[in-house]
């Protein structure tokens, strides 16, 4: 099986430098535990980042060389055509860049390929060529999805921690430059402006519902408190017994 | 602000006696400025008062909520009384989209916001716009939450997102909406980028800021900001919107919804596995067991917490006589919850501790101090020891699963 880790341009989000980004690194881990052939790829500028991938489990590392504020998608549909990747995977967000996430979805569309979000653990299916994806959801709960490869999917945080960086293999491995055709820029959709902080909304109590005497119960049976609390939690929708 | 303007000519109108041919004026007569019933601060602390205490004690945590419930009922006595309005839009001018979550098929906190934000695009400018929810046509308070529409695609939580993405897009192709807005939180944000693309229109991922006018976004690690007007397709940040308090609205089910029977080839299976909510981080679960220094018997708690499928916390006391681990501790030092709801055994609710838990919507208290903090913040007190009432909680449960 072969298997691509998108790495994009990211920043670490407190210092500001070029920096791996976590859930690409996640990615890796994702990648190996699955095991065959994995290669990065980097649309962008060749920067530190880049050797820190090598040094969490990649052997090597294509980059496509480009000015750092040119679109990325083309070049990177361009290089999944042409060589044939069985499994794409790309983090959920970017990091320190425009972070909207929507690189990979517009890789999936461009190859036709489907996509699966927000994977927290990928296994082999149990038929060649499928994959069985476990997907983060709220609360705890996964969701199961087996996928017939050729396919994308986005990784989690919820996915297993990274493998600890090692810096010999980040010496070792090796980072190929690729050149890739110019591609005309699509005019900017939005205007910028410096960072301006806004303050979230206060998360206040939520309405209790009822009149103080039905809310306040003084010296009940405990037999009557447990009914009174499992009444409670029932008409509010979070468990019934 | 916008205090009406004091209009004197029109006071001294209002008082005017009509008796004799000089005028007169009832100076006593008071005419409220802005039409607003004058507040009646001993008839409030009358209802808030808190019976069958042995001293004067008032339940403070629904001052608004009961003041308000007060001056309705006082100006309904005069009036006749009405039946409640509701908000209809018969012919809308446009349809704002509000893509819905709804776990457990109730609103959460987020849903109401984004219909909070539908609603404000839907009666910007000359208004007349329409609020479609997109959720199961079952759940509950969609009205007065803010839709006046309701278009239930029938998804069932199986149904790849791919899928779930075609329905959405053929609704968008018979309402053609001005707006579609959708969370940006798993699924949602999944499927937001999935229609983004689909559709082949911009979108703005995670907006931070939202007007009629603009929205607004983070980039480059939050150094930059990314802004303009709002397109098609939005997703909103959590806590970034006000929740609509305004009439109900209709939410009537729009009836001829898309009827879709496609299937991914590329998808061979999707099996959902629920969450454990007893091996949850405190930070992921929806329903927290708290135990404080009320509280003696540790074992007989941790036990309760796994029957009731909760997750086991604990106030600083507690962790720190090492009697729970320290990842459980709930507050300011410890973990910030979200969960939706908080049952706390013999926890006085000291501040630090109270701010763990700002954001529960439902809070339990059981201690046997009636004028201790956390009483005075939850929706249900029981003042009880707490070994007596943990016992008997335990038994009613395996009672009732024994029955079921
Ligand atoms: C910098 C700082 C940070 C802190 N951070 C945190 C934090 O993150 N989390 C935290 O929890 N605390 C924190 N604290 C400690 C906090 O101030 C309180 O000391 C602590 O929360 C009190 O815990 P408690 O309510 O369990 O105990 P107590 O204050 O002793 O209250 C026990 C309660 O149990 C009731 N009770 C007694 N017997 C029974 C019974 N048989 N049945 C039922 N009820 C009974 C009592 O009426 C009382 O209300 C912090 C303090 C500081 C200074
Ligand atoms: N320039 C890039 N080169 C390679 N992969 C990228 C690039 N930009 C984004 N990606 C991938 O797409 C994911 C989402 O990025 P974004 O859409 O920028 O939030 C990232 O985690 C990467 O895996």
């Amino acid at each position: 099986m072969k298997t691509a880790v998108l790495l994009s341009t990211s920043r670490h989000p407190v210092s500001g430098r070029p920096a791996l980004a976590r859930l690409e690194s996640q990615a890796i881990g994702l990648a190996t535990r699955l095991g065959g052939e994995i290669v990065g790829i980097h649309a962008g500028e060749r920067t530190d980042a880049t050797r820190e991938a090598l040094g969490v489990g990649l052997t090597s590392v294509e980059c496509l060389e480009m000015p750092a504020d040119a679109d990325p998608v083309p070049a990177l549909i361009e290089r999944l055509q042409a060589e044939k990747f069985d499994l794409v995977l790309a983090g959920r967000r970017g990091q320190g860049g425009l972070d909207t996430g929507l690189v990979p979805y517009l890789i999936a569309k461009a190859l036709d390929r489907p996509i699966i979000a927000d994977a927290a653990a990928i296994e082999a299916g149990s038929e060649a060529g499928t994959i069985r994806v476990d997907q983060a959801l709220k609360k705890g709960a996964r969701r199961r999805i087996t996928v017939r490869l050729p396919a994308i999917v986005t990784v989690h945080s919820l996915a297993p921690a990274p493998a600890v960086f090692a810096y010999g293999a980040s010496r070792r491995g090796e980072i190929r430059s690729l050149a890739v055709a110019e591609h005309a820029q699509d005019a900017a959709t939005w205007a910028e402006r410096p960072y301006r902080n806004r303050p979230r909304l206060m998360r206040t109590a939520g309405v209790a519902t009822g009149d103080a005497s039905e809310k306040l119960h003084v010296q009940p049976d405990p037999q009557e408190a447990a009914k009174l609390i499992l009444d409670y939690l029932e008409r509010n929708g979070i468990r019934s017994f | 602000m916008s205090r009406p303007r004091r209009d004197p000519r029109a006071e001294r109108e209002a008082k005017t006696v009509a008796v004799t041919a000089r005028r007169r004026l009832d100076l006593a007569a008071f005419v409220s400025p802005s039409r607003r019933p004058r507040r009646d601060p001993r008839a409030e602390l009358d209802v808030i008062e808190v019976f069958g205490a042995p001293r004067r004690r008032y339940d403070r945590t629904q001052t608004t909520a009961l003041v308000s419930r007060m001056m309705k009922r006082a100006a309904t006595q005069d009036a006749e009384p009405k039946a409640p309005q509701v908000r209809i839009v018969e012919t809308p001018a446009f349809h704002v989209f509000a893509v819905l979550q709804t776990p457990k098929g109730r609103l959460s906190r987020f849903d109401r916001q984004i219909l909070g934000a539908a609603r404000m695009l839907a009666d910007a400018g000359s208004g007349g716009g329409a609020v479609v929810a997109l959720a199961s046509a079952a759940t509950a308070d969609l009205g007065p939450a803010g839709a006046d529409r309701i278009l239930d695609l029938g998804d069932e939580p199986n149904r790849p997102a791919s899928l779930r993405t075609e329905g959405v897009k053929a609704a968008v192709e018979q309402l053609q909406p001005k707006h579609i807005l959708l969370a940006e939180d798993d699924e949602s944000a999944d499927l937001a980028r999935r229609l983004a693309v689909t559709l082949g229109e911009p979108i703005m991922t995670d907006a931070v800021y939202l007007s009629a006018k603009q929205v607004a976004r983070r980039k480059n690690g939050m150094r930059a900001e990314e802004y303009g007007e709002p397109p098609r397709i939005i997703t909103l940040g959590e806590d970034r919107a006000a929740n609509y308090s305004g009439a109900p609205c209709e939410a009537r089910a729009i009836e001829d919804a898309p009827a879709l029977d496609l299937n991914d080839p590329a998808i061979l299976s999707v099996e959902t596995i629920p969450g454990d909510p007893t091996q949850l981080s405190l930070s992921e679960t929806d329903f927290v067991v708290s135990a404080g220094n009320g509280v003696t018997d540790i074992e007989v708690f941790k036990n309760l917490a796994k029957v009731m499928t909760a997750t086991p916390g604990a106030s600083r006391v507690i962790c720190d006589a090492g009697l729970m681990p320290r990842s459980a501790q709930v507050g300011a030092s410890g973990t910030v919850l979200s969960s939706e709801c908080y049952l706390a055994f013999g926890i006085a609710g000291a501040p630090q501790h109270l701010q763990g838990i700002a954001g529960c919507d439902h809070v339990i208290a059981v201690n046997t101090d009636l004028h201790a903090k956390m009483v005075e913040r939850s929706g249900l007190a029981i003042i009880q020891d707490a070994q007596l009432v943990m016992p008997a909680l335990w038994q009613l449960i395996e009672e009732r699963r024994g029955k079921a």
